[in-house]
């Protein structure tokens, strides 16, 4: 049992799987988004009680979701390119660091909006007021963004 | 909530299956209305009368039990059916695992132990009779309080504690309710 008080698992299932499905579909292809939605849940599940807080828990669970993603399109494009070794059975403990990692070849102010939406969990207005553009301008770098890592950029 | 049942199904199912699961919730229709049944791995937690809030509820067991708290129906398919067994009157035993973890004194866990194993279907006892079998005859006070905070209700059936007084008494469901399942059961109330 964890030492913070944090939510009933499901409670943050109904609260917030629904806009996690179209997150997960948008980043993978209408087709995966279920079996991403699955598959994070079930490694937010195995991490729950690890949690040290129960703050932004709806940015954690994006974050979970975006890793995952990028986890199934690694895998998807190993199988179809290459011949290398599956992708790594262990998972990251920490999916800050993973997120992270996955961010980190982006350019600078790309790096920032993915930041702001999934790590902080702010809304394009939050992000747009953060940096100084418009709400629109906001939405359009988070969404190259999440472009450029599924159909490029995606270190290994 | 709109995510596929299926999906949703599939989620819970596979963190079962998993032992990813501190706790499994469902809800079932029955005579009395919506119940709210949550078990954990050693049984049935705590059943919810339908007024009262799911959430609270829920942060209640995972508060005991953990946060990791999942809906399915159909993992709890065999506590769905002995449920629904009991208010078609098809089988009033119930016999179902409970987890008794969510009662807050020993004394209390023993009488709601003792009430299940030697009060049946169809039989009443009252407060002062049940302080007794338990040891504690003057407990009757006590033994109301574990009656009123029994967390598992019908299935640990504190509906057959009555008032040495008369009348049916209170009951976490309401009266009427208390009333309606002693009938079912064939009880005779005075």
């Amino acid at each position: 049992m964890s030492a913070v008080t944090l939510p009933p698992f499901w409670s943050l299932v109904e609260a917030h799987g629904d806009e996690l499905l179209v997150h997960a579909r948008r980043m993978t292809g209408d087709s995966n988004g279920e079996d991403v939605l699955q598959d994070a849940l079930l490694r937010a599940l195995r991490a729950y009680p690890r949690l040290r807080h129960a703050e932004h828990l709806r940015a954690w669970l994006y974050r979970v979701t975006t890793t995952t993603a990028l986890d199934h399109i690694r895998a998807r494009r190993r199988e179809v390119l290459t011949d290398e070794p599956p992708a790594r059975a262990a998972e990251p403990e920490h999916y800050d660091d993973a997120f992270e990692s996955l961010i980190g070849e982006l350019p600078d102010g790309t790096q920032a909006a993915l930041r702001l939406r999934f790590v902080e969990d702010l809304d394009y207005e939050g992000i747009a007021a953060r940096l100084g553009c418009s709400a629109v301008a906001a939405r359009q770098r988070v969404s190259t963004a999440i472009r450029t890592l599924r159909t490029q950029g995606i270190p290994a | 909530m709109t995510l596929p049942a299926r999906l949703l199904d599939s989620i819970a199912s596979a963190a079962v299956r998993e032992g990813l699961a501190d706790a499994i919730y469902t809800h079932l229709e029955t005579p009395i209305g919506k119940l709210l049944i949550v078990q954990g791995e050693r049984g049935v937690v705590r059943v919810g009368f339908p007024g009262e809030r799911v959430d609270a509820l829920l942060a209640q067991v995972a508060a005991h039990l953990g946060p990791r708290i999942v809906a399915s129906d159909r993992e709890l398919s065999d506590t769905r059916d002995a449920l629904s067994a009991y208010f078609e009157g098809i089988d009033e035993r119930l016999d179902l695992p409970v987890d008794l973890s969510l009662v807050r004194s020993d004394l209390r866990r023993m009488a709601l132990t003792v009430l299940r194993d030697e009060v049946g279907p169809g039989h009443v006892v009252t407060y002062g009779a049940l302080a007794a079998k338990v040891g504690h005859p003057k407990a009757a006070r006590a033994i109301g309080t574990a009656c009123a905070t029994n967390p598992v209700p019908i299935i640990v059936p504190c509906h057959r504690v009555l008032p040495g007084s008369g009348g049916v008494g209170s009951y976490g469901g309401g009266p009427e309710v208390k009333r309606l399942l002693l009938a079912h059961e064939g009880a005779t109330v005075g």
